[in-house]
């Protein structure tokens, strides 16, 4: 299928740890897909080589293309492989150590041995200012310039590459720290300069510190790495905008995003999700469990009523996120909006070890794309589960990426007897499929994280698998949990990479503002909003969103006075423009009696932030047409011999493309071989196709 | 043992309760009034099956685990007969109740299904004050419980769903910050209301009978792992003695005398010798004593044993009545929790000679208690804080900051959040250079935090420890440094007790210091990796002359270790050194602060390092 040539299109672009898949949405419907490696040493290059490939083969001139929307791991594998900036951090006198004392808590109870994660400026590169503001704002020790000067030579002479500046008391008063940062600026250009003030002006010394702190270390890589991104663009004639997704699933300029890369460290998950919501919501189809499966990790978040729940209490580098808000301590605080994800090092590319008590294990380590599985023969001398899934004949060697990549099976069959059988004395068939197991039953960890973990009971959840290998294990997994259902949308293996497209543009600007919400506050409410609408305006006209389209929305963090958490909710204005008190002070009470099942109706009601959203919507006339995926031509491949495990045995396996499944269910085993991922229907399930194009799988028994 | 219900169920019925309990933990967490329970978390939340035995605890205070088992037998026994619907309990009193001092506060509501009581869902909170003689009631210098505010029974606080307003009004009458006090207790009823509503819906959702099923299995069940895990023990009678300085200006110290028994598959935890109860307010009641030994067994064995009161039948509890940790009322017993800190550490100096490689050198030895109040614009105030984080050290490892106490899982209050509600402002939270005990693994340094006074006037009480009796270190590692509270640190600073038995007065502008003891350390000290030293050196956490004088590493010019030069000074260090532990290493710590060297028990010094391993009888 060929554009038409006035055809403009968005891309969408998902790197992951393995592959980079890209999806090319027309104007007029079209939708293209691509995965091609991912190119870590250098991740534009694999972008950018896609992109390339795509135009030349559809016959796409470059100035067609109208927007590039892209998610990256980029910023958190920068601070789980600690490749960060050589940052400083400059706060006050006597706080020198606030980083690291945290908030003291840990997510374990009953262990003598937590070790805390290594702070992100080591101690001897966190400098203190005599300067001093009150709670209230006010100036109780001026600031000296000359010492901000003394400072900079200092920071020159270590070498840093970037500087977090985060003064106690400065969401009440920024002045210092902006002084501070001019001041810096002038004397040292070339550093990475970033004030908590500007990033998140929000009281708590500790989540704030670490959340401009996680900024100073990944600015300077990530500015690399956009600049590098957008040059290469610029390169094969693609000048539109570039945009990344945040981890709250809305997406911001590069531009913005490189001088606040905090916003942007769950990139890489969101858009799956974000995604999976959306067609929730179109195609009503019923409560997801989203899992989402690549080659180095896997992800699970939940979908409930087409919402996707997101937290601010999140910290990066703690491993497994359990997503809750109990569980903190084992990361790096970072205190701004993301959609609740649990994360598993689990791919097709994690490597097959043993223990020390003999016990086999399947990653965290991954091959990743490079060398990656053995089977790719790019130099991998490690047992993926790749291979073994490739051994077990869930994957047709010959038909991976629509078989642009080869795969070697025998070299997997060699590593598998070298380094595997010879330990464990089973069966080559026996071996691999333990493999697969033990893979699925670490998966079913992170589902159980945003399900079971807080009381949900996954039976009452269909899985949405997509990615790479979600649905080559979601069978497996299913059975596990005893989940009934498993849905399968149109190009899974890519659809992290569409959820992007269906993403609305956002920017949120946001204000400490301590502050009684009564007749008496409405003014300095109206004041905050008016002054941080404005600016928001600003900041988005810079970013190619003329005023006009934007749709700006408020928000307040609200609490009762006395207490210290806050509940945010919506804030309407009157006709007047100005601040609809009563309306806010009832939202309050009524979110407050929903979250808690209590209200105070006649306590004060202080504000604590301001919240501005500036949104520009989609435009919903030009509905992809996903059905490209099911129109397909060709001759069904012949059937394979697959192994399910001991309970079932070989099967002489049918061989199916998504389109010659019915609405009828065809009963397993079945394998459905698509472009971009391979779906295995074991021999107790049954696969249907919906009129949406999903592949519904279901549990025989349970189908009554 | 054989596993009736399905393995999914049970998966799914353990991490709801889990989850219904770490719920009711966020929604006291998020509505409270007060610093102590939001910012400090000094709070438990769980659930009770229906003969009130612990079925789940949240993510909350480890050590108040251990202590709901006695609170909830009372309860049953004394409400078996007049349970219904709506009810909800209140009580604190330590002799009566099963409480463990008065601030802390039990909000329980039965749960019933269909008519049938199928649980409790219990709630525990510090309240900021309960009346009596200071503010916070928490006055270390009360000598009986009735000075130290309202002591509550058993009692309803809503009886079939009304309120008991005599309650409520009797109570706002009797503490300092009615409005607060009021509003932490409103959080607890918000908290139980959601839990009741959450374990019906599951009870409902398996049915009582599967319900009930399982609970039995997962007693059976976590009894089981707990037995198996003590079998792996070699029998054997472990003791070790700990200390707490005592009260005052001249501190008479207190003993806390243990012997370990594993016997099979038991644990038997004796406290018989240690000293007896005292005339003022860290007498510790017998359920947090208890409390203690579970946690300190918890902490060593396997981490994944259900938190099903089955876990606690193997281990048995002995404290001779009148003994400072079995204390008779009226003592007092608001100050409590230091005893409990200290009875982990005696725990930990036992067990540490089962499994060294388990258990640290003595950390900071708890959570310290100052309290700042008084009164601004005509409005009490009461600025409470719970502060810890400084580890001892491993035989693999140096001791972490930066960490609670394992005994609380508590959190520090962020100095923003002071300042914008207490007249106070936070002048130092830091690390304190050349602190912490020397070892081949250091013990972690002490912390600083400094109040100063914004208020015309105020009143500090401090409940703190170790300056005499110092964190014991393990195989040849040192003590670690010792606690200061100090009023205007400087030239003309004042040297306060670490329990000092009145109000101190603050006028505005003075500062009160508190800093921590530091950990212990583990191993000699020179046979420190010198790039360890050096590391410790560049981060600035200790000086050159202290890398010399202590750990003889001699660095060059680039900063590295010199190897030649280090080997010399070690062994004209080790040449040097004299019998016994050598304390000389304090000065470096002392000097800066302008203090003298404290006297330091010796005994206690030698009785603790080398430890003997494996010292069986």
């Amino acid at each position: 299928m060929h554009a038409s040539s006035d055809e403009t299109f968005r891309i969408g672009i998902d790197v992951g740890g393995t592959f980079t898949d890209l999806v090319f949405a027309g104007s007029a419907g079209s939708l293209l897909t691509r995965k091609v490696p991912t190119t870590p040493s250098e991740y534009g290059r694999g972008i950018v080589g896609g992109i390339a490939a795509v135009l030349t083969d559809e016959g796409i001139a470059a100035d067609r293309v109208e927007s590039v929307v892209h998610a990256t791991t980029v910023a958190t594998n920068t601070i789980l492989e600690g490749r960060g900036a050589k940052a400083a951090l400059i706060t006050t006198k006597g706080f020198r150590d606030v980083l690291e004392f945290r908030r003291l808590r840990i997510p374990q109870m009953y262990t003598l041995s937590f070790k805390r994660p290594e702070p992100l400026v080591p101690r001897n590169l966190r400098f203190e200012l005599d300067e001093r503001l009150s709670g209230a704002g006010e100036v109780v020790t001026p600031l000296s310039l000359g010492e901000v000067d003394a400072l900079a030579v200092r920071l020159a002479c270590e070498g840093v590459e970037a500087v977090a500046i985060c003064l106690i008391n400065s969401y009440a008063n920024k002045t210092h720290e902006i002084a501070v940062t001019e001041r810096l600026r002038e004397r040292l250009p070339d550093v990475f300069i970033t004030a908590s003030a500007d990033l998140l002006p929000e009281i708590r010394e500790y989540e704030r510190t670490s959340t401009t702190v996680v900024n100073a270390y990944l600015g300077p890589v990530l500015t690399r790495y956009f600049d590098s991104l957008t040059a290469s663009l610029r390169g094969i004639g693609v000048v539109s905008p570039v945009q990344v997704m945040k981890s709250d699933g809305g997406v911001m300029s590069v531009q913005a995003a490189s001088l606040k890369p905090a916003y942007i460290v769950e990139s890489g998950p969101s858009a799956g999700v974000i995604g999976a919501a959306d067609l929730a919501r179109s195609k009503n189809l019923p409560d997801l469990i989203t899992l989402d499966m690549g080659g180095t990790t896997a992800k699970a978040a939940m979908v409930e009523g087409g919402k996707v729940s997101k937290t601010s209490d999140y910290e990066v580098g703690a491993g497994i996120n359990l997503s809750s808000r109990l569980v903190m301590g084992g990361g790096h605080a970072l205190k701004l909006p993301v959609i609740d994800i649990s994360e598993i090092g689990a791919g097709g590319g994690s490597i097959v070890g043993f223990d020390r008590a003999g016990a086999m294990t399947v990653g965290p380590q991954s091959a990743g794309a490079d060398p990656g599985p053995v089977a790719y023969d790019a130099g991998g001398e490690n047992p993926t589960l790749t291979d073994a899934m490739i051994l077990l004949g869930f994957i047709n060697p010959d038909y991976l990426v629509g078989g642009a990549l080869k795969l070697n099976s025998a070299l997997a069959e060699e590593v598998m007897r070298d380094k595997v059988i010879d330990v464990v004395g089973t069966s080559l068939e026996e071996a691999a499929h333990g493999i697969f197991q033990i893979s699925a039953g670490t998966m079913v960890r992170a589902v159980k994280a945003v399900s079971t973990f807080r009381g949900r009971d996954p039976r009452d959840f269909s899985l949405f698998a997509i990615g790479g290998n979600g649905p080559v294990l979601a069978a497996e997994i299913a059975e596990a949990l005893e989940m009934k259902r498993v849905v399968i949308p149109l190009n899974p293996g890519v659809f992290s990479a569409y959820g992007l497209l269906r993403t609305p543009i956002e920017q949120e600007m946001a204000q400490s503002c301590l502050g009684a919400v009564d007749a008496e506050g409405a003014d300095m409410l109206n004041a905050v909003y008016g002054r941080l609408e404005a600016e928001l305006l600003e900041l988005m006209a810079e970013e190619g969103c003329p005023a006009e389209t934007v749709v700006l929305s408020r928000q307040a963090d609200l609490r009762y006075i006395g207490q210290a958490h806050e509940l945010s909710v919506p804030v309407t204005t009157q006709p007047d423009g100005q601040v609809d008190i009563d309306a806010m002070r009832a939202a309050f009470h009524a979110e407050h009696r929903q979250t808690y099942g209590h209200a105070i109706e006649n306590s004060q009601i202080q504000s604590v932030n301001l919240r501005v959203v500036g949104t520009v919507p989609l435009d919903q006339a030009a509905q992809i047409d996903m059905g490209g995926a099911l129109r397909h031509d060709g001759a069904l491949p012949a059937p394979r011999r697959v192994y399910f495990g001991a309970t079932h045995g070989f099967h002489e396996t049918p061989i199916l493309r998504r389109a010659s499944l019915g609405e009828a269910p065809s009963d397993g085993p079945l394998i459905i071989e698509e472009y971009d991922t391979t779906c295995v229907v074991p021999p107790n399930w049954a696969a249907a196709c919906d009129a949406g194009g999903n592949i519904v799988l279901t549990r025989k028994e349970a189908q009554q | 043992m054989k596993q009736r219900t399905d393995a999914i169920t049970a998966q799914v019925i353990r991490n709801a309760l889990s989850s219904i309990s770490d719920e009711m933990a966020l929604v006291i967490m998020r509505t409270a009034h007060s610093a102590i329970v939001r910012d400090s978390m000094d709070y438990s939340t769980g659930l009770c099956d229906r003969k009130g035995r612990i079925i789940a605890h949240g993510m909350t205070m480890a050590l108040h685990l251990g202590s709901f088992p006695d609170a909830m037998q009372k309860l049953v026994a004394a409400t078996a007969d007049d349970t219904n619907p709506g009810d909800v309990f209140v009580f604190n009193d330590p002799y009566v109740a099963g409480g463990m001092h008065l601030p802390d506060v039990y909000i329980v509501k039965p749960v019933f299904v269909k008519d049938q009581l199928e649980g409790y869902a219990c709630t525990l909170v510090h309240q900021t004050d309960m009346g009596g003689l200071a503010p916070g009631s928490t006055a270390v210098y009360a000598k009986e419980i009735y000075q130290e505010g309202v002591r509550i029974p058993i009692l309803k606080l809503f009886d079939r769903g009304v309120a008991n307003d005599t309650f409520f009004k009797m109570m706002a009458l009797n503490t300092r910050l009615p409005e607060m006090v009021i509003g932490d207790m409103q959080s607890q009823i918000a908290a139980v209301t959601s839990a009741a509503r959450a374990f019906e819906a599951l009870v409902m959702r398996y049915g009582a009978q599967v319900f009930r099923d399982f609970i039995e299995e997962m007693h059976a069940r976590s009894e089981e792992m707990m037995r198996e895990e003590i079998r792996a023990l070699p029998d054997g009678t472990y003791r070790f003695t700990d200390y707490v300085d005592g009260l005052g200006e001249t501190p008479e110290e207190i003993r806390l005398e243990l012997a370990i028994t594993v016997a099979g598959d038991e644990i038997i935890i004796d406290w018989t010798g240690s000293s007896d109860e005292v005339r003022g307010a860290i007498n510790c009641p017998i359920p947090f004593t208890k409390a203690a030994g579970y946690l300190a067994v918890k902490c060593v064995t396997d981490a994944d044993i259900p938190n099903f009161e089955g876990f606690t039948y193997p281990i048995r509890t002995v404290a001779p009545e009148g003994c400072i940790v079995n204390p008779r009322p009226p003592a007092a017993c608001a100050a409590r929790a230091l005893m409990g800190w200290r009875m982990l550490d005696t725990l930990f100096g036992a067990l540490g000679q089962i499994l060294p490689e388990r258990v640290p050198a003595a950390g900071e030895g708890g959570v310290t208690f100052p309290v700042i109040a008084g009164r601004i614009n005509g409005e009490a105030f009461v600025c409470t804080e719970t502060l810890a984080g400084s580890g001892g050290a491993f035989p693999w490892r140096d001791g972490e900051h930066g960490i609670p106490n394992p005994g609380g899982n508590g959190t520090n209050q962020p100095v923003e959040m002071i300042e914008a509600q207490f007249p106070v402002r936070m002048t130092r939270y830091g690390l304190v250079p050349n602190s912490g005990g020397p070892g081949k693994f250091r013990g972690a340094p002490a912390f600083v935090r400094e109040y100063q006074l914004l208020a015309p006037e105020a009143g500090l009480i401090m409940r703190s420890d170790r300056r005499h009796h110092l964190p014991y270190g393990v195989d040849g590692g040192a003590p670690g440094t010792p606690c200061y509270n100090i009023l205007n640190p400087g030239e003309n600073q004042v040297v306060l007790p670490v329990m000092p038995m009145e109000q101190v007065q603050m006028k505005a502008g003075d500062i009160f210091c508190h800093i921590s003891a530091g950990g212990a350390g583990n191993g000699d000290a020179l046979e420190r990796d010198p790039a360890l030293v050096a590391q410790d050196l560049l981060l600035e956490l200790i000086t050159p002359d202290y890398a010399r004088d202590v750990y003889g590493v001699v660095l060059g010019e680039d900063g590295q270790p010199d190897p030649a030069a280090t080997e010399t000074q070690r062994s004209r260090l080790r040449a040097e050194r004299g019998e016994g532990v050598d304390t000389t290493y304090l000065r470096h710590y002392l000097a800066p602060l302008n203090l003298t060297a404290p006297r330091i028990e010796e005994e206690r010094l030698f009785s603790c390092a080398p430890m003997p391993r494996l010292a069986a009888e």
